[in-house]
């Protein structure tokens, strides 16, 4: 699963401080230890200096301490030998009637030789630190200034990152609204950082070139269509001029004129092209407020003879009027092409209901085949099944009549075996 | 009748002058924008066929050089560009009338006439086959003197017949006539069929000595 950068991010820190800070409490440890032991120790031979230095002076030192008093020291007489003098240091916990427990001690083992050449031995101990306590202590002050650098990262990075990636998401939303052959349709975000500004050109470079193929390949689509208008117009004269030849029997006839019908609908074919590549250049842009009650009256009527041989019934219902601006034309079009289909996929003495309000416009039809799937009727050259005579152009056409009103959309669904059109005014 | 027409494309030239000419029209031809603006500043016309995108120049150039000069002559725009604005400013400027390439022979024929019957001042304007008769102006049919009443979209099929007697007639050429553009997407044509029962019946009632036949699968033809 996809996580953002910002907790993409954090993970990896949290991660890393942890580790980072737990190696460095083990190294603190040591050293600081290290430094206390040093300390103690130092204390501890000044004291024997002391101690010895004392008790040559006065003899009842070595006499008085055979066991641990108030001085924390004690002096035992010992066989003489060579490393007497030499300083051993040791660790030892001893019951503290303070703290009612053991606790621990530095004691510092050692010898002397007194005025009258006597060997003796010298242990001195001090309290010294906790070594436990220390540790515990150290861990918590650690974990909390863990948990505090942690919640701080996060939420500096909460807002410098929400900041920082402003422009990125600003960004994101001008793409999502990107028109193909709309370049300014995205509009790039002015950003400081130096990653977005690069974002920022590489997008408009890729908008150009796309915009570009899409100039070339909506420019070569009109050219194509232009330039097959004459050889057609000419193929279908021809033909036309050899139905009206005496000479030819009735089959031969047949055949041309089945020739020529699909010379026809090449034609259509073209046309729709044509129209699609007009209506994307803008060349409908005259606009008016259009009765769309009125419109689809009057093309109803003009329809009549090919419903009522198809013995489909048009019922209407009109809660109120449709109006909206709209060319003129491409209204008539788009009405028109939205009930031609409702007639042509019809079944034999099937309904269509035609609705009014004052948003929407509702064009049902009884249905021989299945529902249409939303997501393809609206492309270019998509048929249904049933198809033969058909271009699939009709609701592309419609779709891209709409895309220039944007206050205009359509619906598709399939309800109760009807396919059902809802032009909706937003 | 003598009939200009200006066009580039030599095949389309052809197709229609021979289709023209068998219709026994004079046909005069001009094939770019000086040629042309010449005939038509020269000479007189019953009709001008006027494409607009010529070499030289443009058709509609030549509506406004007409018009500037005075001069009236029954012009039909015959146009590859299907554009409203085109067709606006054209019959704005001067023409008649707009026909949008490709178009049915019948359908340019019906135009000219219409055109041609438009235009002149005297004389009758009636179509005539044996016992029926048209009158177009009016939209009156008349049987041997009796009146018969055709709704709209039958008295257009019967005056496309009436134009051109015992030719045939393409049931597309029909329904695109009559119906327009809500014809190329209408699944079959068969829709012409009852219209064309309706004629029948009516003419055979009327004593008509003309019928319509059906060539199968073709179209139609008075005889």
């Amino acid at each position: 699963m996809a996580i953002s950068v910002k907790n993409y991010t954090n993970r990896y820190l949290v991660l890393a401080i942890l580790v980072i800070m737990a190696i460095w409490a083990l190294l603190f440890y040591a050293l600081l230890m290290d430094e206390v032991y040093d300390n103690v120790d130092d204390g501890l031979k000044n004291q024997k200096i002391e101690i010895i230095r004392e008790a040559f002076k006065d003899s009842t030192v070595i006499t008085d301490n055979k066991t641990y008093g108030i001085n924390q020291f004690i002096i035992r007489e010992v066989a003489p030998r060579e490393d007497l003098d030499k300083n051993h240091f040791s660790r030892k916990l001893i019951y503290m009637p303070y703290d009612e427990e053991d606790e621990p001690y530095r004691i510092l083992s050692t010898g002397f030789f007194s005025k009258d050449g006597k060997a003796y031995e010298l242990e001195i101990r001090t309290s010294t630190v906790e070594e436990d306590d220390f540790l515990i202590n150290l861990a918590i002050s650690l974990s909390v200034l863990y948990i505090v650098i942690v919640l701080s990262i996060l939420i500096i990075n909460h807002f410098v990152l929400r900041n920082a990636w402003k422009p990125f998401k600003e960004t994101l939303r001008n793409l999502s609204q990107y028109r193909f052959g709309e370049s300014k349709s995205f509009q790039p975000v002015k950003s400081q950082v130096k990653e977005f500004e690069e974002l920022n050109l590489q997008i408009a470079k890729m908008i150009d070139r796309n915009e570009m193929v899409f100039e070339d390949q909506k420019r070569f689509l009109e050219n194509a269509s232009h330039e097959l208008q004459t050889p057609l117009a000419v193929s279908i004269g021809k033909m036309e001029l050899l139905l009206q030849d005496e000479a030819f029997n009735e089959s031969q006839l047949k055949k041309l004129a089945e020739a020529k019908q699909s010379l026809h609908r090449m034609v259509g074919l073209n046309k729709s092209l044509l129209m699609l590549s007009r209506i994307e250049n803008h060349q409908y842009n005259q606009i008016e407020k259009i009765d769309f009650n009125a419109l689809t009256k009057n093309l109803l009527e003009e329809l009549e003879d090919i419903y009522t041989y198809k013995e489909v019934q048009v019922s209407m219902e009109e809660k109120s009027i449709f109006l909206a601006d709209c060319n003129p034309e491409l209204a008539q079009i788009l009405i028109g092409n939205l009930l031609r289909n409702a007639i042509k996929y019809n079944k034999p003495q099937g309904q269509i209901q035609v609705f009014f309000s004052e948003r929407v416009i509702r064009i049902a039809n009884d249905s021989l085949g299945e529902a249409l799937n939303p997501k393809y009727i609206f492309e270019r050259f998509h048929k249904g099944t049933q198809d033969s005579s058909s271009n699939g152009l009709g609701l592309s056409i419609v779709q891209s009549i709409l895309e220039k009103y944007p206050y205009l959309t359509i619906q598709y669904q399939f309800i109760h075996n009807q396919h059902v059109f809802e032009l909706i005014k937003n | 009748m003598k009939i200009l027409i200006i066009e580039d494309e030599i095949d389309l030239l052809q197709n229609s002058k021979e289709f023209l000419e068998a219709e026994k029209f004079l046909v005069e031809t001009a094939m770019d924008y000086p040629s042309a603006l010449e005939k038509v500043m020269n000479y007189q016309y019953d009709c001008i066929l006027l494409d607009i995108m010529i070499p030289g120049g443009s058709g509609l150039d030549i509506l406004k050089q007409m018009k500037a000069a005075n001069r009236k002559q029954a012009v039909l725009i015959l146009s590859a560009k299907d554009s409203v604005a085109d067709k606006v400013l054209g019959l704005e400027i001067g023409a008649d009338d707009y026909l949008a390439k490709p178009f049915h022979f019948a359908e340019l024929l019906a135009r000219i006439k219409s055109i041609i019957r438009r235009n002149a001042q005297e004389g009758s304007s009636l179509l005539t086959y044996k016992n029926i008769t048209v009158d177009p102006e009016n939209r009156i049919v008349r049987i041997a003197d009796k009146v018969l009443t055709f709704n709209r979209k039958e008295f257009d099929m019967l005056y496309y017949f009436l134009l051109r007697p015992n030719k045939l007639l393409e049931k597309t050429t029909l329904a695109e006539a009559v119906w327009g553009d809500h014809s190329d997407q209408a699944d079959n044509l068969d829709f012409i069929y009852s219209q064309i029962k309706n004629i029948r019946k009516k003419l055979k009632d009327a004593d008509a000595e003309a019928d319509i036949q059906a060539v199968y699968g073709v179209g139609y033809k008075l005889v």
